[in-house]
């Protein structure tokens, strides 16, 4: 690429913050002028201070704030509310009847690291073996992923990006989907220890909690694979304790990729669906002294008690979709939230049914609204709820002076398709809300008008 | 603790009858004769002579095979061996009317000769031609009662024909009653024998059809060859075309096996459209088809292969199990009984059971659940004799009929009974020898060894299950007193007059097993031990107290009587009956979108009359007593439609051959789809249920409402339109080493075959204008591609990619007509204005994409770029999960700018339009069906549900009725748990006890 076009880039950038979803001309000069569309262009850093007013605040933690004033500098919110001063510079934008969301987070999901299902070699997510806690998601992040575009334009702006198979699969990694690269998107590289639970009763369920993908057969049994993860854990906990002790030793880059899990800086989230699994998972972290997170959780109703009592959250990953028993009702998933809502238990939903990025995520916790869920609640699990577990609340998860600037403008809740989401901010960079699906959009509405005009003609 | 009968299973033949006739043989006696007498007295026995006929102390008298008499009284005639049966019942021999005896093992390297193409056809099959020495298999049967047996092949799909023979011991030549006297068809392909097409359910009903007209074809065209004078060359030559002379014109019958309902009501189906003379070998599911079977008189043959309990040991397990699953295994013993009452005749096999020796024992416990024991042994003799045409000599005891005989200790049906004796053709076949000890009651044993005891040994329990204890009572010099051991086994031997047992020598103070070994006469005992420490002390004893007991175990029922209503289907959700359809019904004061030309109408009513649309409008006047139902502040909609599902068909893909349209999915239709509920749940009513991808040209589909309840005939759609699957892309060239491997040889396969049925028609029209050569014959295949081709069976393709699409759509109209619609269609929107033009309808997802290469340039927008070209437009599912909620998928398309009835459209009037069913559903017009939703809110919001769904004016599902169902399974589910966890052991599957022992 020469100087010349490097230059024209720059310029590119510095219109699409300011000018969002309008076509960007400077770029697209280069390319047949029939052609309106553009595929999403990805925006510098927030370099002024914006206000937006007049809108309907969705905080999340304090509340619905109407006519509301948010102001945004170097990415973070500094001020939020009905009277707040404007900081000389801002530039402000009329929000008057908009609604602003934080941005919905996925507490699980592959976007970056998985692009077509059957395209094995477009996906990077299961390495091979049982045991793989070294294992970052975000360095394997195509930054040109169509997935991301998409999932933005769903109002899904941060996602767990969660590498599966094995035993322990290795660290989900917190990604804010806006940045050229995965290091400018990486907000945690290493946010969460994944284990697979075994499963008694292989078969049973149908594996939203973990990969479905990723080979099952000639598995040891229930038992004597948790005695393995014992033992592996077991062995881990030896190596940190030799490390904290300066004892000298043969380095071990698996057991020294667990040592935040030993001292207690990130969670170990455990794919568990059926009672017996979710129940057993528990009882092995508490000998392990482990922060846990269930994910998955078919059967989480039937041991709410316990995750009650022992205030240990659950992210599900399957409420749109099919009860996992014959008898149980038609809505068993729809209803899960509901009914752990009123059994007390903390849960986020995920966009886990099988999709391959996380754009209906919003959906899948607007579901449970149907079926029960209060709507301040159903928001709480893709906001703040999937914060709090993963230890990103410092940041995201809602709208808070200190809090990062990322969130969205709609026409109402992003959990229900009767709104639109109409612009995106992550991290104080107004996002070009362009995505591949929309460029299609552009590009064949653009060939049925020609075709319309030459019938006509 | 169970010991073993003193008598032991054996087979030995303890007389001879006289072989067949010295004048009616061929066969020369080598060396001497061995006759015997053949003249044999059966005395004093109780003899059953036939269902409901009893006589007390009978005598039978048997000469040369044949029963000379039969009567009250003890005199045996002079010279006859008399047999001393007192104490004893005589049944009828048993005959099994659908018996395998393992004859038809697939040859290596295949059948050879010019059998048929499809090495699945094997008519040609005789089990008279095949009979062999199976002498294990015959002694299994005759051990649980049979004399006589239908032999079925079992191999293939025409397996060939069934023949009666005797079980008895006689030669070949001697052992058959009637050769061929029937046709048997399986719906289970046997692996073995190899080929490629069919392997799906619906394939193997197009394969069975189009093999019953090319044996009517066959026979034509040889007479039309013969007729000629051989003037030109004749037909194929086909042995198993030319074995099913007899079956297709209905003068030899056709056993079916069926392995489900849905089997038996295919069987069904197909012998009636070929006018067959079917007979059914059942499954074990009659109970659920009671309503059906009644009335029926075709010969239905049902098997004792009773479930296993569900698991429900412990919690995670119970969770588990479904109200399907323990139904089943509550009421399938029952199946026998429920036919029995419904009036319904039926024969009893063995066939099916996973060993024979379960056959007596699964019997009794059908009788203990409610099967009269008259009835059980008309099933078992009187039934299949006069349907296997052998009445005049079989099935009672009678004077004149041949002497098969049962001679049983106790009550075969009602007790723990044992078989002692089996007579087929009037000899004699030992089952199990008689008890020649009764070594129970107590005894006082000593000893006078240093290493002996005194002891009571008390034996009890029946004599084939023997059991007790022994009380020590003093000790040896270092052993400790007083103590109790239970036998860990204790058998009497018959012929030795001996009793063995075991018991744990811990009693004693030794570490090791303990043996006790005596020999019993009349109350003498003479025993020895043989102890862990190497001695074997002798003892002595005598009988003090006799054993009174009952004499063997009679069999109860030992569940707790559980009232489980009849539903349909019978599991979770099943419904009592179809829902009641009100003669009108009015939906008042709702927010109606019609998608028809009214739009959508705020406040307005909706007027349905004997389940069709009469009115949609403000302020409707209904008819006295219809039915209000008041939906201020809900909306409605017409029924949801989806045309592509795969769920509710027993088979989804027939890859055999790359073209495959003769195969059709209304053929495989079940009602037993949980997904059904969950769909009408979610406000669907109709679907198209589709054939698989894996073909160019796949099956014909079928069109179904959600009449949740209804058997398959019932479910679907009435007079709906033909259409016919295509698949296009990645999934019909995947298939190693079948052609096509690329979409170029997609096109092309399918362009042969389209020439192909020009030319079959070609030759049809020469042959009916000329009568010359050979007849042509039906070609189901071709029939359905010139079907295609002349626009009565529509295109339904399968596909993703612009590319593929248009070739096809080019590729019709090369000949002359139109594709109906593409299905998937992640890239329609690149062709939307071909589309349009070329008046082809788009089924697309809403959202769905990136799964697979060819997805990978979806685009939410699809629909709404259709319908901006003025395609018709269509959502489907191909999932039977998002099929239970399509209107979400629909709202999806809210966010590409469509409005909310154009979004609302892709799930109603523009699916109806797409597969040309718009004159029955779609919209709430008049006229049209009385399908219709009521939603909680806007049905295109994500927080909106559906509360009522209504067919036909009927309503399929309600919140309240949904409420009460789950309280009923939940009911029933703890019944039958609790009834599972209450037998002894946890419930193995069986659920009778024996008592008294």
């Amino acid at each position: 690429m020469t100087t010349t076009q490097r230059g024209t880039m720059k310029r590119t950038w510095s219109r699409a913050a300011r000018m969002a979803g309008v076509a960007v001309a400077v770029l697209w000069a280069l390319v047949p002028a029939t052609i309106g569309a553009q595929v999403r262009m990805t925006v510098p850093p927030q370099s002024e201070p914006v206000a937006l007013q007049g809108a309907t605040i969705h905080t999340v933690t304090s509340g619905v704030i109407e006519n509301g004033t948010i102001v945004l500098e170097d990415g973070v919110i500094t001020a939020i509310g009905t009277d707040v001063d404007i900081p000389a510079g801002a530039r402000v934008v009329d929000a008057t009847g908009k609604h602003i969301y934080p941005g919905l987070i996925d507490a699980f999901s592959t976007v970056g690291i998985a692009e077509i299902g059957a395209v094995d070699v477009s996906n990077d997510v299961n390495e091979l073996g049982d045991f793989n806690p070294n294992v970052r998601a975000d360095i394997a992040v195509n930054a040109e992923s169509r997935h991301i575009g998409t999932t933005r334009s769903a109002g899904v702006l941060t996602t767990l990006t969660t590498p599966g198979g094995g035993l322990v699969s290795g660290m989900s990694s917190a990604l804010a989907l806006e940045g050229w690269s995965w290091e400018e998107m990486s907000m945690q590289s290493a946010a969460a220890l994944n284990v697979n639970w075994p499963n008694p009763n292989p078969g049973r369920f149908r594996g939203f909690g973990g990969f479905r993908f990723g080979p099952q057969e000639d598995r040891p049994s229930y038992e004597e694979q948790i005695e393995q993860l014992k033992d592996f854990f077991g062995e881990a906990r030896a190596y940190r304790d030799a490390v904290a002790a300066g004892a000298e030793v043969r380095s071990d880059s698996r057991y020294a990729a667990m040592i935040p899990v030993f001292d207690g800086e990130i969670p170990v989230v455990v794919a568990a669906d059926g009672a017996a699994q979710i129940n057993d998972a528990i009882t092995w972290a508490q000998e392990e002294g482990f922060r846990i997170v269930i994910r998955g959780g078919q059967d989480a109703i039937h041991v709410a008690d316990r995750l009650v009592a022992e205030d240990i959250p659950v992210i599900l990953t399957s409420t749109m979709a099919a009860p996992g028993r014959q008898y149980e009702g038609y809505d068993g998933a729809y209803s899960m939230p509901a009914r752990l809502h009123e059994a007390g238990v903390r849960f986020a939903i995920s966009g886990g049914s099988g999709a391959l990025y996380s754009n209906r995520l919003p959906f899948e916790a607007g579901v449970a609204v149907a079926f029960g869920l209060p709507e301040e609640e159903a928001l709480k699990a893709v906001t703040i709820n999937p914060a709090q577990f993963l230890g990103l609340d410092d940041r995201i998860g809602s709208l808070e002076p200190g809090k990062q600037a990322t969130f969205l403008i709609t026409t109402g809740t992003p959990l229900d398709m009767t709104s639109d989401i109409e612009q995106a901010y992550i991290q104080g960079r107004e996002l070009d809300m362009t995505d591949i699906q929309k460029f299609f959009f552009e590009k064949y509405m653009e060939k049925v008008r020609q075709q319309m005009r030459r019938v006509i003609s | 603790m169970r010991a073993t009968l003193s008598t032991i299973a054996f087979a030995a033949v303890l007389a001879t009858s006289a072989q067949a006739q010295q004048a009616s043989r061929t066969q020369p006696v080598e060396g001497m004769r061995d006759n015997g007498t053949g003249y044999h007295a059966l005395v004093g026995a109780r003899v059953v002579t036939g269902p409901g006929q009893v006589l007390d102390e009978a005598t039978i008298v048997i000469r040369d095979g044949l029963i000379q008499s039969v009567g009250r009284g003890t005199d045996a005639p002079a010279g006859a061996r008399v047999w001393d049966l007192d104490g004893l019942t005589v049944y009828p021999g048993f005959i099994d009317a659908h018996a395998d005896l393992e004859m038809d093992a697939v040859p290596e390297g295949g059948d050879i000769g010019p059998t048929h193409w499809n090495p699945q056809v094997r008519a040609w099959f005789s089990t008279t031609r095949n009979l062999a020495d199976d002498e294990d298999r015959r002694s299994a049967l005759r051990s649980q009662g049979f004399g006589t047996a239908l032999v079925v092949p079992k191999e293939g799909l025409f397996r060939g024909t069934a023949s009666v023979i005797g079980l008895g011991d006689e030669g070949v030549r001697d052992r058959v009653l009637r050769p061929d006297v029937a046709q048997a068809i399986g719906f289970q392909r046997s692996f073995e024998l190899g080929g490629s097409y069919p392997n799906s359910a619906m394939g193997t009903i197009a394969l069975m059809k189009q093999t019953l007209m090319d044996a009517d074809w066959y026979m034509r065209a040889w007479e039309a060859y013969e007729a000629s004078g051989r003037a030109f060359l004749p037909p194929e030559t086909s042995e198993a075309l030319a074995a099913l002379e007899d079956a297709v014109h209905g003068s030899q019958p056709v056993v079916f096996e069926t392995g489900s309902e849905e089997e038996y009501l295919r069987a069904h189906g197909l012998a009636t459209e070929f006018g067959l003379t079917p007979w059914f070998r059942g499954n074990g599911l009659e109970y659920r088809l009671i309503d059906v079977l009644r009335g029926r008189t075709d010969p239905l043959i049902v098997p004792l292969d009773f479930p296993d309990a569900p698991d429900v040991g412990y919690p995670g397990a119970a969770l588990d199990a479904s109200l399907a699953d323990l139904r089943h295994w509550y009421l399938a013993p029952t199946s026998p009984g429920q036919l029995a009452e419904a009036g319904v005749r039926f024969a009893i096999t063995t066939d099916g059971l996973s060993s024979l020796n379960e056959f007596l024992p699964n019997l009794r416990i059908a009788v203990a659940r409610g099967l009269a024991a008259d009835d059980a042994l008309a099933a078992l003799t009187t039934t299949p004799a006069s349907w296997l045409g052998i009445d005049r000599t079989h099935g009672t005891i009678t004077e004149g009929k041949v002497a098969n005989l049962v001679v049983s200790e106790g009550d075969l049906f009602t007790e723990e009974a044992t078989v002692r004796d089996v007579w087929v053709q009037g000899r004699v076949y030992g089952i199990t020898r008689p008890a020649q000890i009764d070594p129970r009651g107590s005894w006082e044993i000593a000893s006078d060894d240093e290493w002996g005891f005194d002891a009571v040994l008390v034996l009890e329990g029946s004599l084939n299950r023997l059991r007790g204890y022994l009380d020590i009572a003093s000790t040896g010099p270092e052993l400790p007193g007083g103590a109790r051991v239970d036998l860990a086994s204790a058998r009497a031997v018959a012929e030795t007059g001996r009793i063995d047992a075991r018991f744990n020598g811990e009693v004693l103070g030794y570490q090791g097993m303990a043996l006790l070994s005596g020999s019993v006469r009349g109350d003498e005992f003479y025993g020895w031990t043989s102890l862990p420490n190497g001695a074997d002390p002798s003892f002595r004893g005598t009988r003090t107290e006799g054993f009174e007991g009952p004499e063997r175990g009679t069999v109860a029922m030992d569940v707790p009587d559980i009232d489980l209503p009849f539903i349909r289907p019978m599991m979770d959700y099943g419904r009592s009956s179809i829902p009641e359809q009100p003669a009108a019904v009015v939906v008042r004061n709702a927010t109606v979108w019609t998608q028809g030309p009214e739009g959508i109408l705020e406040g307005a009513d909706l007027l349905i009359r004997a389940g069709t649309i009469e009115a949609v409008g403000m302020d409707l006047d209904a008819p006295g007593g219809a039915v209000e139902i008041d939906a201020t502040g809900k909306h409605v909609t017409p029924g949801l439609i989806d045309p592509h599902i795969h769920s509710g068909v027993s088979a989804v893909n027939e890859s055999g051959f790359a073209i495959v349209p003769e195969v059709r999915m209304g053929d495989v239709v079940t009602h037993n789809n949980i997904w059904m509920y969950r769909q009408v749940a979610g406000g669907l009513t109709t679907a198209h249920i589709k054939h698989g991808s894996a073909n160019p040209i796949g099956g014909e589909n079928v069109f179904v409402k959600m009449r949740w309840g209804s058997l398959p005939e019932d479910l679907k759609l009435e007079n709906p339109p033909r259409t016919v699957k295509f698949a296009l892309g990645e999934n019909p060239k995947r298939r190693q080493g079948r052609y096509p491997d690329t979409r170029m040889g997609t096109q092309e396969i399918i362009r042969d075959h389209f020439m192909a049925a020009r030319d079959y028609e070609r030759e049809w029209q020469q042959w009916e204008e000329t009568g010359e050569g050979l007849p042509p014959r039906r070609d189901l295949r071709m029939e359905a591609i010139l079907d295609i081709l002349n626009q009565e069976l529509l295109i339904s393709s399968h596909g993703y990619r612009a590319d593929e699409f248009l070739a096809l759509v080019r590729l019709a109209e090369e000949f002359g007509f139109r594709v109906q619609t593409l299905q998937h269609g992640v890239e329609a929107y690149k062709i939307a204005s071909e589309l349009a033009e070329s008046n082809v309808a788009a089924v697309v997802w809403s959202d769905w994409g990136s799964f697979k290469l060819e997805a990978y340039d979806a685009t939410l927008y699809n629909a709404r770029i259709l319908i901006e070209a003025g395609v018709v437009t269509s959502l489907h599912s191909d999932n039977s999960e998002i099929a239970s909620r399509m209107n979400w998928e629909a709202g999806k398309l809210l966010r590409t700018g469509l409005t909310p009835e154009q979004a609302l459209s892709t799930v109603t009037i523009g699916s109806a339009r797409a597969m040309a069913i718009d004159d029955q559903v779609g919209s709430l017009e008049p006229g049209k069906d009385g399908d219709f939703v009521i939603w909680s809110g806007d049905p295109l919001s994500q927080f909106t549900r559906a509360e009522e769904t209504w067919i036909d004016g009927r309503r399929y599902f309600s919140l309240g009725e949904d409420a009460a169902m789950r309280d009923q399974i939940a009911q029933e589910r703890t019944q039958l748990i609790q009834a599972i966890l209450s037998i002894e052991g946890g419930g193995g599957g069986r659920n009778v006890e024996m008592e008294g022992n």
